[in-house]
């Protein structure tokens, strides 16, 4: 009788509460509708007047800039400008010296066929002719059937001929060290525009593969991928050829080098990552793991604020890693106990993880993603109330982007302000920065109360 | 012109000190004056002199090792300016303060040496104005403490609250240059 009892103030309750979800989802809904519209409408907004400025721009006006940029950029186009220039001339002024001799023998080379001015040539037909005979005799074909007859043509020619041994000396010098010092230069130069925000991989293993498919599933992240590794391009290629989404582009140098990093555009990377490298390892090889510490030393160096992340086999280097300023550090061996203690104390824990991480598939799984502007200043019930039912995503937590330990911040007010002053201006004077660079740090399942400000992104279970 | 009891009780120390034991103590000062300029104190020194800042400025300022571009230099570093308002300094201070001006009606400095014998002076001062002091001598005030123990609870008491801000001052600035030192170090 008791149980029963029981059973139905359960139930009872359950409506209860049943009855309030459905009042909060109607009360979450309204809420956060406006807000929603309201996130979308800036986002249009925002594409909308990218858009209009992109195309105040003139299309002469693109293609004059472009061939100006090509002229300045390539040796190659410049002195071929130059040298037609050059051809051109010499024409124009043998036309003009030379005009009875060359419009008269127009007609005999010509005939009857077509002509510019009808049946009597004119002067555009005495300076084509003139052309093809500078090309001809400027190029060293030399057909010989138009050619100069009095003294004067000749003397002429001779001193074009001459001069054209010159200009043929140069531009093949110029043709043939152009094609050499873009053969030494590896001439991959990449095309500067699409580079921001990137991704560069430094280095080779397999497991760097598995990890563009994920990022190749989250259509929120970059798309623009640049491998540096001196692994084979054949199996390189074969290992990128089935990736739709991600422009990736292969740099086969030695990724330790500053001249090669910054060839990638690392000052506009959004994520550096460093691998270890197996490139041209034997099976029982291990990859070298200085070249990991050396090459986030010269990241860091060449911009501080890069963010790289450095995955590395062997725990001694951790601390080398942290004192070259890596922002993240992936140290698989880290987690290996934690799941294996798991399958013991809390089976099922490590078969989520399992389910989370390695089974991560398009739109699955643990991702991050924006909060809209209209949710920050708010609580995380609201937040996660507006993942829940907008989205049906469960909201785990916050990935929070925090400035790192400040010096600054931890003396505050305390102390005497000449101490202060002073621990400042010389740290600053020995190029020590008062403050640790920035990095993500997780909260997860804060209290209803946690309020979200402008630097959180949501970590959602899709 | 002999120092008042008002101008004594004007300074914190002696600030609880009643009336009457206050002219017994302004009978035992001696007051000078001086230009701006002069130093009036010089850390490291050893002294068993209080001197009482009746009026003008004077600013507070310690050795220290400084790392400049030749290396290493040992300089003075200003670390406080003291000002009195009751009666203001007569003229402007020689160079502009670069540090924080505190102002109160007069001030006390080298109290330390009215409880120990020989105290060490903890600083530099330097008249930026000029100044009207007092000099009042570990042996004259012990004299008057020996005649009137009351005096002594109150004086050695604010003499002790100062000690003891002092103190707690130092402690947060030794965490901070020990932060500041593993800061350095880890970098």
């Amino acid at each position: 009788m008791d149980t029963n009892k029981n059973i139905e103030a359960n139930s009872s309750s359950f409506d209860d509460i049943e009855e309030k979800i459905h009042a909060n989802q109607v009360l979450y809904d309204q809420l956060h509708q406006s807000l929603v519209d309201e996130s979308i409408a800036q986002v249009d907004e925002d594409e909308r007047s990218g858009r209009h400025s992109a195309s105040e721009i003139s299309d002469t006006e693109t293609i004059f800039s472009r061939l100006s940029n090509y002229y300045q950029a390539n040796e190659l186009f410049r002195y071929a400008i130059w040298g037609f220039g050059a051809v051109f001339l010499a024409t124009t002024i043998l036309t003009i010296i030379e005009y009875p001799l060359f419009s008269g023998s127009v007609k005999d080379d010509v005939g009857d066929g077509f002509m510019f001015g009808g049946s009597e040539p004119n002067w555009l037909d005495t300076f084509f002719h003139t052309f093809w005979w500078a090309v001809v005799t400027f190029t060293t074909v030399g057909y010989g059937d138009v050619s100069p007859e009095t003294h004067l043509g000749k003397f002429l020619t001779i001193i074009i001929m001459i001069l054209n041994l010159g200009i043929v000396t140069m531009l093949t010098g110029a043709v043939s060290s152009v094609l050499v010092a873009a053969r030494l230069k590896g001439d991959d130069k990449l095309d500067e525009t699409k580079f921001h925000g990137h991704l560069i991989i430094a280095g080779w293993n397999p497991a760097v593969q598995s990890a563009l498919r994920l990022v190749e599933a989250n259509e929120d992240s970059t798309s623009v991928v640049i491998l540096i590794n001196e692994t084979e391009e054949e199996i390189i290629k074969r290992a990128i050829s089935g990736f739709d989404r991600l422009d990736i582009t292969h740099l086969s140098e030695n990724f330790t080098q500053e001249g090669v990093l910054k060839k990638a555009y690392i000052e506009e990377c959004g994520t550096f990552m460093i691998v270890p490298d197996e490139s041209g390892l034997l099976p029982n090889e291990k990859p070298d793991e200085d070249k990991t510490v050396l090459t986030a030393l010269t990241a860091k160096s060449i911009l501080e604020d890069i963010q790289v992340v450095a995955y590395i086999l062997d725990e001694e280097y951790i601390s080398h890693l942290h004192r070259a300023n890596v922002n993240e550090i992936v140290f698989p061996d880290e987690h290996i106990p934690h799941m294996l203690a798991k399958h013991v104390t809390d089976p099922g824990v490590p078969q989520l993880f399992d389910e989370l991480i390695t089974q991560e598939k398009q739109d699955k799984g643990i991702q991050v993603v924006p909060i809209p502007k209209g949710l920050v200043g708010l609580t995380h019930n609201k937040v996660s109330a507006y993942y829940k039912f907008k989205h049906k995503w469960l909201l785990v937590g916050y990935a929070i982007k925090k400035a790192g330990f400040s010096l600054e911040d931890q003396m505050g007010e305390s102390g005497s302000p000449i101490i202060r002053d002073m621990i400042k201006e010389q740290l600053d004077g020995a190029g020590i920065k008062l403050s640790s660079d920035e990095h993500v740090i997780v909260e997860i399942n804060p209290d209803d109360e946690y309020v979200i400000d402008g630097k959180h992104k949501a970590l959602v279970l899709r | 012109m002999s120092v008042s009891a008002s101008q004594i009780q004007k300074i914190n120390y002696f600030s609880k000190v009643p009336e009457k034991l206050c002219s017994e103590i302004a009978e035992a000062v001696i007051e000078e004056k001086c230009s701006p300029g002069t130093v009036l104190l010089k850390e490291g020194e050893a002294g068993d002199t209080m001197l009482l800042i009746f009026q003008g400025q004077v600013e507070v300022s310690k050795n220290m090792m400084v790392k400049a571009s030749s290396g290493f230099t040992m300089s003075t570093k200003s670390i406080i300016r003291l000002e009195t308002t009751d009666p203001a300094p007569s003229n402007d201070p020689i160079t502009q303060p670069t540090v924080s001006v505190v102002k109160a009606p007069a001030f006390g400095i080298g109290e330390f040496s009215l409880v120990l014998d020989d105290a060490k002076r903890t600083s530099h001062v330097t008249a930026m104005t000029d100044v009207k002091y007092g000099i009042l001598s570990l042996e004259h005030f012990s004299r008057i403490v020996d005649k009137n123990p009351s005096i002594g609870g109150t004086v050695y008491f604010e003499v002790a609250k100062s000690a003891v801000n002092n103190l707690a001052t130092a402690t947060q600035d030794i965490s901070n240059l020990t932060q500041a030192f593993f800061f350095a170090l880890t970098k």
